[in-house]
């Protein structure tokens, strides 16, 4: 009903041949993904380790970004969740000699499950009430693992055996390399696809006002448990990818300096952006390595970066890059 | 004509205190209602409960003849209704366009797997969606703002933005919660035009107003609020000539 300013008139854009901009973004992508993939051929063990270790922490920063970020709820149950895919990889592989693929969906599986139990009380709870109840959650189960010795062996926790899946063996880091590619890059490619759907858009209204999503017919709770569920999933594959990793797993992994990291990864990329979780996951990973040798130092460039993002950043590292507009668009920043 | 919303008895109370008395409304197919009354009146609380978001103490809410009383509000707005709010439904860190999007997504009927793969399917129907959004943008005259965060608009452009919403999901009933605050006379003008082609669409439009003009130029039918309880109700003409209403209303104003 507003008349239409020149300004906004300059703004319009004649729209892009959607067919032929998705066709360049998909071979953009897909080259970016054969790149990754050459590492393995250069790089030294160490470096390799490191690596894998950056895509688990990938897959469960974009996890935690998905209740954190989209949904907007205070849960603080990711620990919990990696934990769980970590511990469900562990038995299925170890105990109950199940084939590698039915051992990574039970790890899925328990993790969507944890999201839905998870996603109850904040049906019911907001804020800082949801943020003590799911500290809690993730304790309990880590007080599970060290009593439940006849499942988990307790505090000396669990081997993991190599595993395969169709003739392939993932019994080194290389091989593991390539495999968590995979799993990272069907795990973006579908988040992606579903947050910039009619779901995710649920997720952001819900977060953003919950009365007026209601209003346009979009079930409050629904929506949480989705997210929930499908964000736990998610952080449960990168636990059994960590499991996988380390080839022996402890309940000591899964406590509070366990969550501050992946709280730290998802603040410092970026809250509600994927590609700030990537970036987040290489920084902190990636850092702490190169800081190794001088003591100290890691727990106060984590310190620094965290007061500095929330001061200065508060979109993350994401946010700082999304000024660019250009960027923005191009790279589902936002 | 058709009743699409029916009313009855509704009583509303806070804390023992009673907002709204026996409130009884009917709103039909292609028409256009007015709720007004002084401050307190209760005419947002009027909404607030049929729409679901106040539990209402006695009394029926009826959406095209099946009673929705004691549903929760996004169960309500699937039986065909969409409101506004007096202040602020807009999604704010959402762009314009995605807060309008958001109208047209219960219509979007593509499945979860489909939609988490990337089917040319879904593609086409999220492609489509977004077609009709723009168009609803253009013919709400706030064009060029698609990527512009809702938190960024003016009051009144963020309010236009909730009623494209609400219109794009083909709602058969709208209930706007005074949606002529802070707008200039020719915008009234041009908002009562719209009220009457969505009604000449066949939409049952309620709307809560403090402007008398706008209420009284638009309306086929007036409700006037005090206190709570129905004070009077028929056409603008009767309701404008109504002794009780003066004394308590108009006389005032």
């Amino acid at each position: 009903m507003n008349g239409v300013s020149p300004a906004a008139k300059a703004a319009q854009k004649p729209a892009p041949k959607a067919g032929r901009v998705l066709r360049w973004k998909n071979a953009g992508l897909f080259a970016v993904l054969v790149l990754l993939a050459l590492p393995p051929f250069f790089v030294d063990d160490y470096i390799q380790f490191i690596l894998d270790l950056i895509l688990v922490y990938v897959m469960v920063s974009v996890g935690f970004n998905i209740v954190l970020g989209y949904a907007g709820q205070l849960a603080f149950a990711n620990a919990a969740f990696f934990g769980l895919g970590a511990y469900a990889m562990a038995l299925c592989l170890g105990r109950f000699h199940w084939p590698f693929a039915a051992a990574l969906v039970t790890a899925a599986g328990v993790g969507g499950g944890a999201g839905l139990l998870v996603s109850l009380p904040a049906l019911r709870l907001r804020a800082y009430y949801l943020a003590i109840v799911t500290l809690a959650f993730g304790e309990l189960l880590r007080w599970g693992y060290v009593h439940a010795s006849s499942l988990t062996h307790g505090s000396a926790g669990l081997a993991v055996p190599a595993a395969g899946v169709f003739g392939l063996h993932f019994a080194t880091d290389r091989a593991r390399y390539w495999l968590f590619l995979v799993l990272v890059a069907l795990t973006l490619w579908g988040s992606a696809n579903l947050l910039r759907s009619r779901f995710g858009r649920s997720l952001a209204a819900v977060r953003d006002n919950e009365a007026a999503a209601a209003a346009i017919g979009v079930s409050p709770a629904l929506a949480k448990i989705g997210a929930f569920s499908w964000s736990g999933s998610i952080v449960a594959l990168g636990g059994a990818m960590y499991a996988l990793l380390l080839g022996r797993i402890s309940p000591e992994s899964f406590g509070l300096s366990q969550l501050l990291l992946h709280f730290s990864i998802v603040m410092i990329g970026g809250l509600g952006s994927l590609l700030g979780s990537v970036l987040g996951a290489v920084i902190l990973t990636a850092a702490p390595e190169l800081l190794r040798d001088i003591p100290g130092l890691e727990e106060i460039l984590f310190g620094v970066l965290l007061i500095a993002v929330l001061l200065f950043m508060p979109k993350g590292v994401a946010g700082v890059l999304g000024r660019f507009s250009l960027l923005r668009e191009r790279l589902y920043l936002s | 004509m058709t009743a699409l919303l029916e009313v009855e008895r509704l009583s509303v109370a806070f804390g023992g205190l009673a907002a709204l008395s026996e409130v009884c409304l009917t709103l039909a197919e292609g028409t256009v209602t007015a709720v007004i009354g002084p401050n307190g009146a209760g005419k947002t609380t009027l909404l607030n409960a049929i729409t679901g978001y106040v539990r209402p103490q006695s009394g029926r809410v009826i959406i095209e003849g099946r009673a929705v009383t004691g549903l929760p509000p996004f169960a309500i707005a699937r039986r065909g209704l969409r409101r506004t709010f007096q202040n602020g439904g807009a999604f704010n860190d959402m762009s314009v366009l995605e807060n309008i999007l958001l109208g047209a997504d219960k219509a979007l009927r593509s499945p979860f797997f489909g939609i988490l793969f990337g089917f040319p399917g879904a593609r086409r129907a999220e492609r489509q969606a977004v077609a009709e959004a723009r168009a609803m943008l253009a013919r709400a005259g706030i064009r060029g703002l698609e990527e512009t965060r809702a938190r960024e608009l003016s009051f009144g452009q963020q309010r236009l933005v909730e009623i494209s919403r609400a219109l794009l999901s083909r709602p058969r009933i709208l209930l706007l919660d005074e949606p002529a605050v802070g707008l200039s006379e020719s915008e009234r003008e041009e908002l009562r035009q719209r009220l009457r082609g969505l009604a000449g669409e066949g939409i049952a439009v309620l709307l809560v107003e403090h402007v008398v003009d706008l209420v009284m130029a638009v309306s086929d039918r007036v409700l006037v609020l005090n206190s709570g309880q129905v004070l009077a109700a028929g056409t603008p003409l009767e309701v404008r000539s109504d002794p009780a209403v003066l004394e308590a209303y108009l006389g005032s104003a």
